[in-house]
């Protein structure tokens, strides 16, 4: 080597490259590659670095790197990406991912693993499940997936296995709001941010957990249309940060000051009567037992002003129907997380937002569309249905509660696995097969799962990496990432139909394959191959577009198609551009809406603001109404958690440009908190409580309520195969107890936890 | 000079979500451990509840009175026609009066190519394509707004002509080239 001025200091900031790990078995590191190939044309596809599943543009550069970018011809996403969208080229090659099936050698969960062939996988899988289901029926089976993207194929094949014992993650983050839309509506609703000139926020940090069109859509109604934001979090967040009033509330207690509102818009009469006269059910209980929720009460229970309270309700009222109250995404911040989404939506539903600009509305699929249309304006997608599906008789195992019935069709009380497996609740689970799933970090009680990964008798896990669930398997089945693989379309409609596509960008690294594969090839092996009769995606593809090979290529090529305008069904100047752009449309009402047309799949047809539905299998709910719960003990503080930009959940900690971010959680403490335990920031702390312990580094803040602390959710993995994270600050899921809220079957995730200086 | 790129940064649309970091990085092949470009979220500032974060773009100034430029002894730094504060590695001799000189601290040795690194509007490769730089095209709220300030009609100058805006360190006479808009809550009122 030359030696000159520039290799004398060559040392400078060169010190990560001598961190040299044990090579993990299946690893790309123990592949030995380093070059990858694909796609030198941008290629439109589906980011999958969290679930908002952005619509991107990626492509290979030099063999050495993909670019990836937001597609543009999805305007509410802009191009853009996030921090994690833009590192999805540093998982995709990261040498700690692994590539190669493997089985466990030694303990579960001890961590020694060794290569294996599919073949072996499989062979291994079905000889285990198979003797499962003939000693103790195929429901002693769980079979769970983190929701959309390919986790039809994982259920797909548990139907064909005969176990009704499916679960998405719903229950450990979006179980609540959706629970409560359909006790309240029927179904989904979504909330039109953009259009809105008031929002009312109860800690949906949407600058740091980002959705890209939501959060693009709030920043614009606040920056460039003059909305104005109040925020009610526990934590100073960034949302907290570019609100125009920020009130830091107590932990747990939304539903006391949603309450609150909606008895100062019924008892100062601000709410929009015709609305409720005509769409709504059940007002006069509601009405009656609100009348008690004072915004005075409610400041006894959250601390949030009496008078703060009252002026933004009528702020609120005098921006309807163009305000919105944000109904929030993962929470269960008290066990009334039913009663809490229920409360928001009422704030909406009393100013009447329903299918107007800036409040709340239901997606507008294809067939809804263009029944309204009187044409066919988007095509709408096939979906591919199996004959003669095996009859299951045994009922699921969280179907010991009738009050979860909402849940069973959408996702599960997933932590009742643990209760099925360790107390054989109603009955006993003897295996798991688990894909993109991190129990271990998302579920509560982490002791409690690691208990039931140990007492199962057999256990698949199928991910990029051995996170910390992955990790108790006996078989790991890699998948490839979503940049090496092709899926089904997807319907993203919004006010108007839209369809996108994920599509391979780049060549398959090391002996991975997408998962739908490996669901097909392991029905093979199970002998259930009869129920999986698609060739491959292309078959699936064709058949959801009913062989339209010219839609397909479309689709193909854009990445993302949307048809049509805009529509609300009660809004004047959207049904009138319909109007004129679809001759054949519907004739609007004499008021130029579809308001007559609006209807919800509730047994009343109307909203159910009270539900004798309700009352029937949860009695005492039929009514929304506040329970004080003692969410800690006196002597403890409020430990809470949220997301950050950086990082999704517990799945990315350990992907190199992202780690290198964030790899560790500081504690929040407020000052004066921390000063009674003469802690300073930096400091070593232990956090602590009855379900476990954890060490980390404190940060005191003042951005925090004195009663309270916080952290990023997702650090503190506790296996060794996540070279980056393990060990790196504090495990929220070691900390949160296990408890099932009622109804939404939600985990808790506000408890009360001690605190002391290391 | 025929064109003056400029950024401008707006404080009060900027989350600090860093996808103008990473996408920094992916473009230009940062090395793990040195940075082109970073929102440093500082704070939270004021007294509760009365708080406010400070978002601190930290890269390149593009200053048009570069103290860079000025201590380099063999002209491997120069500012480029079209005022992108450049670097010319076969020139450099790594005597690191630059990285010393910079008022803004951005500038660091490249550990791969072992010269001086730092933001150069991606004018290599984004800029030469038509394209704005890689962290205006992510960036997931519109912060960002680049451009030539030298066309009339360009909307940089349009931000710059209506919108309240400051740059850092301006006592030193560096005239750098990056704006910032500040935060309505505790900004500078300019």
């Amino acid at each position: 080597m030359k030696l000159d001025r520039r290799t004398f200091i060559k040392g400078a900031g060169a010190g990560t490259a001598g961190c040299m790990l044990a090579t993990l078995p299946g690893s790309i590191a123990a592949l030995g590659k380093t070059s990858i190939s694909g796609s030198e044309q941008s290629i439109a596809s589906i980011c999958e670095m969290c679930s908002t599943r952005c619509p991107i543009s990626a492509r290979v550069v030099d063999g050495k790197n993909v670019s990836i970018l937001g597609n543009k011809q999805a305007k509410s996403f802009g191009g853009a990406v996030c921090a994690r969208g833009g590192a999805g080229h540093s998982q995709l090659y990261d040498k700690q991912r692994i590539v190669k099936p493997l089985k466990r050698v030694g303990e579960r969960g001890e961590g020694n693993w060794q290569e294996i062939e599919w073949d072996e996988a499989y062979a291994t899988i079905a000889e285990n499940l198979n003797r499962i289901k003939a000693q103790h029926g195929a429901q002693s089976v769980a079979f769970s997936s983190k929701s959309g993207s390919l986790s039809g194929h994982l259920f797909h094949l548990a139907k064909a296995f005969g176990s009704p014992n499916t679960f998405t993650h719903a229950s450990t983050c979006p179980a609540g709001y959706v629970v409560a839309a359909k006790a309240m509506f029927g179904g989904k609703i979504k909330r039109d941010l953009g259009n809105s000139k008031y929002i009312i926020n109860f800690g949906h940090n949407l600058y740091e957990g980002i959705n890209m069109s939501e959060t693009r859509g709030m920043m614009n109604a606040q920056m460039e249309k003059g909305a104005k934001l109040v925020v009610f979090e526990p934590r100073f967040s960034i949302v907290a940060d570019k609100a125009d009033e920020w009130y830091a509330i107590k932990p747990g207690t939304d539903v006391a000051v949603a309450l609150a509102i909606c008895h100062v818009l019924i008892n100062d009469d601000l709410y929009d009567r015709e609305f409720v006269a005509r769409y709504v059910e059940g007002f006069a209980e509601f009405a009656k037992e609100v009348k008690a929720y004072t915004p005075e009460w409610a400041e006894s229970v959250s601390d949030v002003p009496a008078e703060d309270i009252r002026r933004i309700s009528h702020e609120y009222a005098a921006a309807a129907p163009h305000a919105v109250v944000d109904f929030g995404h993962r929470a269960s911040f008290t066990t009334e997380e039913f009663e809490m989404r229920r409360a928001l939506y009422a704030a909406n539903v009393l100013i009447g937002n329903i299918e107007r600009k800036g409040g709340l509305y239901f997606g507008k699929k294809a067939s809804k569309y263009n029944k309204f249309a009187g044409e066919k304006v988007a095509p709408t997608l096939a979906k591919p249905g199996v004959d003669n599906m095996p009859k299951i008789d045994a009922k699921r195992i969280d179907m010991v509660d009738e009050q979860f019935s909402l849940l069973w069709s959408s996702g599960g009380v997933y932590q009742s696995i643990l209760d099925a497996t360790l107390s054989a609740q109603p009955y006993q689970l003897h295996a798991w097969v688990m894909s993109r799933t991190n129990p271990m970090q998302t579920m509560t009680d982490r002791a409690r799962i690691v208990e039931t990964m140990k007492k199962l008798d057999f256990v698949v896990a199928c991910d990029i990496y051995i996170s910390e669930g992955a990790a108790y398997a006996d078989i790991f089945l890699p998948e490839s990432t979503y940049l090496e693989r092709d899926e089904e379309i997807v319907d993203k409609s919004g006010k108007s139909p839209a369809y996108y596509v994920r599509q391979q960008v780049v060549d398959v690294i090391g002996d991975t394959k997408p998962s739908w594969q490996i669901w097909k090839e392991l029905a093979d092996s199970l002998a259930l191959g009869e129920y999986f009769p698609w060739q491959n995606m292309d078959t699936l593809r064709l058949f959801q577009v009913d062989k339209d090979t010219r839609l397909l290529a479309d689709i193909k090529q854009r990445g993302w198609l949307s048809y049509g305008k805009p529509l609300m069904l009660r809004e004047t100047s959207m049904v009138k551009d319909f109007v004129a752009q679809y001759p054949n449309a519907i004739e609007p009402d004499a008021d130029e809406t579809y308001a007559s047309r609006l209807s919800f799949k509730t047994p009343s047809g109307k909203i159910e603001l009270s539900s004798k539905k309700v009352e029937g299998f949860a009695p005492g709910r039929g009514v929304i109404k506040y329970r004080e719960v003692a969410l800690k003990k006196a002597d403890e503080l409020f430990f809470i958690q949220g997301k950050v930009a950086v990082h999704t959940n517990a799945a990315t900690q350990n992907v190199p440009m992202l780690a290198n971010l964030m790899s560790d959680n500081a504690v929040w403490i407020d000052p004066v908190t921390a000063g009674l335990f003469n802690i300073s920031s930096g400091d070593k702390i232990r956090i602590y409580n009855a379900t476990g312990s954890e060490e980390g580094h404190a940060l005191v803040t003042p951005g925090i309520r004195p009663d309270t602390v916080f952290a990023y959710m997702g650090c503190g993995s506790k296996n060794k195969e996540l070279a980056r994270a393990t060990g790196k600050g504090v495990h929220c899921g070691n900390l949160l107890p296990h408890v099932t809220s009622p109804v939404t079957g939600m985990n808790l995730h506000t408890t009360g936890v001690k605190i002391a200086k290391l | 000079m025929t064109k003056r790129y400029v950024l401008v940064h707006d404080e009060n649309k900027c989350i600090g979500c860093q996808a103008c970091n990473v996408a920094c990085r992916s473009e230009n092949n940062v090395p793990e451990s040195v940075t082109r470009l970073q929102v440093r979220i500082e704070g939270p500032y004021g007294n509760f509840p009365n708080l406010h974060f400070k978002y601190n773009r930290v890269s390149c100034e593009q200053c048009e009175n570069a103290p860079c430029v000025k201590v380099c002894p063999t002209g491997a730094a120069y500012v480029n026609d079209d005022g992108i504060v450049s670097i010319n590695e076969n020139k450099c001799v790594g005597c690191l009066y630059c990285v010393a000189a910079c008022p803004y601290k951005v500038r660091f040795i490249n550990p791969e190519t072992r010269v001086p690194d730092k933001c150069d509007f991606c004018k290599s490769t984004r800029l030469a394509r038509g394209e704005d730089p890689a962290c205006v095209t992510v960036c997931p709220t519109q912060a960002l707004v680049f451009g030539d300030a030298n066309d009339v009609n360009s909307e940089v100058r349009q931000v710059l002509d209506t919108k309240a805006n400051y740059q850092q360190k301006v006592n030193l006479g560096t005239e750098p080239r990056v704006y910032r808009i500040p935060s309505r809550k505790g900004g500078i009122k300019a």
